[in-house]
């Protein structure tokens, strides 16, 4: 699934340990998340809805031709 | 997952690594100590059981810290990882002893001891590792 995390995280000049850490997951969990490898679970995304004052569909973006 | 080879700064899993090592080491020691007893004291019948379960012990207690970290472990991604691996250990432990199984009944290889499954799933395991790994990087 496609997402604006590595934009949001530019904004606010977060590296992937910095937002690793306030979420409480490892950097590779970000990283597989920004490249689209891994599809975090609600909870998870909520939490980064919550992170970056956004709603979940303004994160995440549906693969097209879904 | 660098927990199953080396310490790492995240409780759960240091915990982790601590009881799979000491589990181990159990399993060795006891396999040592049902050899020497049986050896020395010529243990059959009821007596012998007991015995000659010890050090399948540790392994249980293993495998029951396997599933307490999995649900103890708080991120996802790495628990799915390490899900991941657990399948490939699983798939790979079943493929090899069915297809030795058949070796064994058609083409008369050596019998593979039972007491060989535990080791040879965590190789699979481990061999996943890097696989599983590389799909993420």
């Amino acid at each position: 699934m496609k997402n604006r995390l590595k934009v949001l995280r530019a904004e606010r000049d977060w590296s992937q340990g910095d937002l690793a850490q306030r979420l409480e997951v490892s950097r590779q969990s970000v990283n597989a998340i920004e490249t689209g490898k891994f599809d975090p679970s609600l909870p998870l995304a909520f939490k980064l809805a919550r992170l970056f004052g956004l709603r979940i569909e303004e994160i995440f973006l549906e693969d097209s031709g879904q | 997952m660098k927990s199953l080879f080396c310490m790492t700064s995240n409780p759960v899993e240091r915990r982790y690594v601590v009881r799979m090592w000491v589990a181990a080491g159990l399993c060795v020691v006891s396999a040592l100590v049902a050899a020497v007893a049986f050896r020395l004291g010529h243990l059959k019948d009821l007596p012998a059981y007991p015995v000659a379960v010890l050090p399948a012990l540790p392994i249980l207690w293993a495998l029951v810290e396997t599933g307490r970290f999995l649900a103890e472990l708080k991120d996802e991604f790495q628990r799915n990882l390490f899900i991941q691996c657990l399948l490939g250990g699983i798939g790979g432990t079943l493929a090899a002893t069915t297809t030795w199984g058949y070796l064994e009944d058609f083409a008369r290889v050596p019998r593979l001891d039972l007491v060989w499954v535990y080791p040879i799933f965590w190789l699979f395991a481990a061999i996943t590792y890097p696989v599983v790994y590389q799909r993420y990087r």
